[in-house]
């Protein structure tokens, strides 16, 4: 099972089926096509096409000023819309020369980690209507909810949050947020705790995930793949610990891993990441320091120098880079993402191969990859 | 409870006795009680998804009739009678329009044997039912088994990948099941020495079948679960792989039709639970009914199966084809082995 490999060759034999799964399908989060040969119910051979939501991103992007760039970076994957804001945020940024102040250093690290937990809930619960465990799902997105209202708090909306700018962000905390943050997560941490035990105390669940769609640590290393995938195959690597930015430096958190690399530790690096996220929010409400959350210094037109910059950070789905080129007009001369759920999406087909038709829910599932992000 | 006594008594003179209009009269009774037995299909649904919003944390349906939403199903009905009726161009037509035709005539025939009441009368005793027959748990059965050949008629007929991948399911998942169900039966009927519905109920009129052979109901209960096709063991009509499988081709009618029926079958499965193993009309045990009539017993009984599998919807993932069949030949069937062998036990030093 190698990845070059995933190319559907010949024909089905008389005994096989070649099966489309999608463009539209109630597994995908979004279109795309998944070709499989199977014989009865063991899937032969896998083929994944891309490309039916291409939306020209990166092109649209080099037409646009950049703070017109800001709102649309949310787009990318409305799941990670604030990791997406932040990222292009940071390039730019570079590009200026120009730190965010103190203060709208941890409000972004708080819109992150409250990112990343809404996007792993909606992952998981995702996930487990795919495993037949549709209860899950709807707890998962009542959870989700409340994380969603506290982001609405900071940003103002509830999926496109819009909320990074150049040295700073577009709001300061709404007073009283401490309380209600830690309330809330509190809640939240509990909840998310008994459903994590609910799960894996599951004989059936058990049965459906251990052991199945195992992704090697070296195929996710050559494949590029990182975030939760990458982690569950037991390799520590978190772009917050490995290359610090914002203040995750001064945060004390753990890098979840696990050893298995299957459905199951997948799902459970989500599940344990969230209660990190929890932690590391809680810390920043500790330590956030008062002060201006936005630079007043930032030009009304953004013209950057000449050069090129390319930042990452830690997306809830692995890693996102952007790469900017500046030729000093208020246009970036090119713009290319690095998304993580590319890297997730390729490394998909291989692991289908051998398994039954029911896994293929689960593991695509597990891999929690984003197709708006995908063909951007 | 003498109204109750008195309908009683002239049901089962009707039943039973030989009056010049006795078929006619019994045909319409029959009508009237697949009619009652659709009503609980009809209330199961309801109830499904009233419980099942509670346990997912949401309302269910709150608009049409009301708060509570009664009329919800009256609405939906109307809903799939009035959308157009359309035959896929490459299904094979007649399997297609047989195939929930077959799936409800299988789910009313088994209602023809299922007795409500057992009442002395005149010194003698009568089992309300629309059919008295001395082999009613074989035949209830074995047309019950007549439901596969309607998912597979509709999976192949269908003639699209997706339903017939779900025939398939259903074909293997059913020989896997279909033997301990039976298997677990007839442990039953050695401990009652009857293969009557009623001999078995009241068999059970002091301790109930699930006290004397628990085994058998887990084997039971598990089958009947697989039977009726719900979660963990609706693979057949899995939405996230198979895209619900044999009824992916269905809309409208049609598939209001083959979902009902499925509806159908786990009512009267339910049912089967309450008379085979939870004492059917006997009350409680020990205690006996406390002069509340058996039909009320044997509802009660009924519903509280229906909410048990409604539960399990709720609270358990679905397993993957190859263990399900795994489940049924490794586990099941040897263990309902093992409940023959129980009860042989039983009804060689009891009986």
């Amino acid at each position: 099972m190698t990845h070059e490999n995933t190319q559907i060759t010949s024909p089905p034999s008389p005994s096989e089926i070649l099966l489309h799964l999608g463009p539209q399908h109630p597994l995908q989060p979004g279109p795309f096509l998944l070709d499989l040969k199977i014989d009865g119910e063991t899937i032969r051979e896998a083929e994944l096409k891309i490309g039916y939501i291409h939306k020209g991103m990166e092109k649209v992007f080099e037409d646009r000023t950049y703070i017109q760039i800001m709102p649309l970076t949310d787009r990318i994957c409305y799941l990670a819309s604030n990791a997406n804001n932040d990222v292009y945020c940071r390039a730019v940024e570079e590009l200026l020369g120009i730190e965010p102040t103190p203060r709208a250093k941890y409000l972004r690290v708080i819109a992150n980690e409250l990112n990343r937990i809404q996007s792993h809930l909606l992952g998981i619960g995702e996930y487990t209507t795919d495993v037949g465990f549709l209860t899950m799902f709807i707890y998962m997105v009542r959870e989700r909810e409340s994380i969603v209202s506290l982001l609405e708090a900071i940003t103002g909306s509830r999926l496109n949050h819009n909320y990074a700018r150049f040295g700073g962000v577009a709001n300061d905390l709404p007073p009283n947020y401490k309380s209600m943050a830690l309330k809330t997560l509190g809640e939240i941490g509990k909840l998310v705790k008994s459903h994590d035990e609910m799960m894996s105390s599951d004989s059936i669940y058990l049965k459906r995930t251990k052991g199945v769609g195992v992704l090697t640590d070296k195929v996710a290393s050559e494949l590029g793949v990182a975030g939760p995938p990458l982690r569950a195959t037991g390799v520590e690597y978190d772009l917050r610990r490995i290359e610090p930015y914002l203040v995750y430096d001064d945060l004390d958190f753990k890098v979840i891993t696990q050893q298995d690399g299957d459905v199951f530790s997948r799902v459970k690096v989500r599940l344990l990441e969230i209660q990190e996220s929890i932690y590391i929010i809680e810390q920043c409400l500790d330590q956030i320091p008062s002060g201006p959350y936005k630079q007043h210094v930032t030009p009304y037109i953004t013209r950057p120098k000449v050069g090129e910059v390319y930042t990452r950070i830690e997306d809830p789905r692995g890693e996102l880079g952007m790469y900017l080129v500046s030729d000093g007009s208020n246009k970036p001369y090119r713009f290319r993402i690095r998304g993580p759920a590319f890297a997730t999406a390729q490394a998909l087909p291989p692991l289908l191969i051998g398994t039954y038709m029911a896994d293929v829910a689960a593991i695509a599932a597990s891999m929690d990859s984003c197709t708006s992000e995908v063909d951007r | 409870m003498v109204i109750y006594d008195d309908i009683m008594y002239w049901l089962v003179l009707i039943f039973a006795e030989s009056h010049p209009y006795s078929d006619w009269i019994r045909g319409i009774l029959g009508g009237l009680v697949i009619g009652a037995v659709f009503g609980g299909a009809l209330v199961m649904v309801y109830l499904e998804r009233k419980f099942l919003g509670d346990i997912q944390s949401r309302i269910g349906p709150n608009r049409v009739g009301g708060r509570y939403g009664v009329l919800q199903l009256i609405a939906d009905a109307i809903k799939l009678f009035t959308k157009e009726d359309i035959i896929p161009a490459n299904a094979d037509k007649w399997l297609f329009i047989g195939a929930p035709i077959v799936a409800l005539t299988s789910g009313f025939l088994m209602v023809a044997v299922l007795p409500f009441d057992y009442l002395l009368i005149n010194g003698s005793y009568y089992a309300v039912n629309v059919t008295r027959m001395d082999i009613s748990i074989l035949y209830l059965e074995a047309v019950s088994g007549l439901a596969v050949f309607a998912i597979f008629m509709a999976g192949w007929g269908s003639g699209s990948k997706y339903s017939m991948l779900g025939g398939f399911r259903n074909i293997a998942k059913m020989i896997g099941y279909e033997i301990p169900l039976g298997v677990s039966i007839i442990s039953v009927a050695i401990m009652a020495q009857s293969l009557d519905i009623v001999e078995i109920v009241e068999a059970q009129d002091f301790l109930w079948n699930i006290m004397i052979h628990p085994l058998a109901f887990i084997v039971f209960g598990i089958c009947l679960v697989a039977d009726v096709g719900r979660i963990p063991f609706d693979q057949t009509e899995s939405e996230e792989e198979i895209i619900a499988g044999w009824a992916t081709e269905y809309s409208g009618m049609r598939w209001g039709l083959a979902f009902f029926a499925e509806y159908l079958h786990a009512v009267v499965g339910s049912f089967m639970v309450a008379l085979i193993f939870l004492g059917g009309w006997n009350g409680l045990p020990i205690v006996g009914n406390l002069y509340i009539p058996g039909i009320f017993w044997l509802i009660i009984k009924t519903i509280m199966v229906i909410m048990f599998f409604i539960w399990t919807r709720g609270a358990l993932p679905r397993y993957r084809i190859d263990q399900v069949v795994d489940l049924g030949w490794k586990c099941l069937l040897p263990l309902s082995l093992l409940c023959l062998v129980w009860s042989t036990i039983i009804g060689l030093v009891f009986g």
